[in-house]
């Protein structure tokens, strides 16, 4: 309720605490500039495949610097060597930081051992874009899964990582997911750790 | 007195080398430098059974030659920073109150959009921190 539970008073307005200001910001200007990423990297490419490459190396050089930032400061001084441990830093300290919630889940993948995924219901990047027909499967979650393959890659846990939409059934807009194939030496060194 | 500091990459490739010695003795830093970089990986490696945890970033005095003292950090990204110093009587609380701040320059160096990874930290900006971060770890010790 508003009002209730004032915060301590000060009676000099130079005696109150500094605080450590806003750590959002706004929805807009980011869709604006995440528009303007996308029509930039589409001049100048010819075909689909190229520039889901580009985006995915513009997430890649983003997930590189979240990774050192976010050990720096959220993490404490422990460094992830298991596979799940990596994966549900990415799924909630990483989401949360950059989306503002946690990602909606967290699954492995049955047909094969070193696939896993992350849904969303949708992304936001993706909030304000839809894909015209003749793009056919192009997804600007590239963008977010190339930030997820710096994390990874950074970490030391190579993989590739791609985004995908898949249709629900009942919904009108597909869900995303962010499938993630980890190279074979990080399936090697988790199952020599036990 | 801190002689050297270093920062290695994930491959043990040199981002950052700065010697604050006035005696040209550049290149025996960077040696002592380029061998505490075996006894890292021989630490990341092989974890004694009794160190507390083996995710640990600071990982303490790495060897003592005849006047220098050494001292390792590695972050989660595999980057190591490389503290040579001359002073006997450390604390242990002072060098990681150091590599603490030293970490933030650092992850303030790499958010820039300019830097290429892997490639050496240019930036004049961290360079001075980096400087500020030396002295007042100077001042705090001495007193």
């Amino acid at each position: 309720m508003i009002g209730v539970g004032k915060a301590k008073q000060y009676a000099n307005v130079l005696d109150r605490p500094i605080g450590k200001g806003k750590q959002e910001v706004s929805l807009s200007a980011f869709a604006f500039l995440f528009s303007e990423l996308v029509q930039y990297n589409q001049i100048q490419v010819d075909n689909i495949a190229e520039l889901e490459r580009r985006l995915e190396d513009a997430g890649y050089a983003v997930g590189a610097r979240v990774l050192e930032l976010l050990c720096h400061r959220e993490k404490g001084n422990r460094r992830e060597i298991r596979l799940l441990g990596i994966l549900s830093f990415i799924h909630s300290t990483v989401w949360k930081v950059l989306f503002g919630k946690v990602a909606d889940s967290l699954e492995k993948g049955t047909e094969h051992e070193d696939e896993y995924m992350i849904s969303e219901k949708e992304l936001l990047v993706n909030r304000f874009i839809s894909i015209p027909k003749d793009m056919g499967a192009f997804n600007c979650g590239a963008f977010v899964a190339g930030i997820v393959r710096g994390v990874l890659d950074n970490a030391g846990f190579p993989a590739v990582v791609t985004a995908h939409f898949v249709p629900v059934d009942g919904q009108h807009r597909p869900r995303t997911t962010i499938l993630i194939k980890f190279a074979e030496e990080v399936l090697q060194r988790e199952a020599r750790l036990g | 007195m801190i002689v050297c500091l270093a920062v290695v990459g994930h491959e043990n490739n040199p981002l950052y080398i700065q010697s604050f010695t006035e005696s040209d003795d550049a290149l025996k830093l960077h040696h002592i430098v380029h061998c505490s970089l075996d006894v890292i990986d021989e630490r990341v490696n092989n974890p004694k059974k009794s160190s507390p945890t083996i995710n640990e970033a600071f990982l303490g005095l790495l060897y003592p030659t005849e006047n220098y003292k050494v001292y390792g950090y590695l972050t989660n990204t595999k980057v190591k920073f490389i503290l040579v110093t001359t002073d006997l009587d450390i604390r242990d609380a002072d060098v990681r109150n150091f590599f603490r701040k030293f970490h933030a320059a650092y992850v303030d160096a790499v958010s820039n959009p300019f830097h290429v990874p892997g490639k050496r930290i240019t930036s004049r900006t961290f360079g001075e921190r980096v400087s500020t971060i030396v002295k007042s770890f100077g001042l705090s010790s001495a007193s």
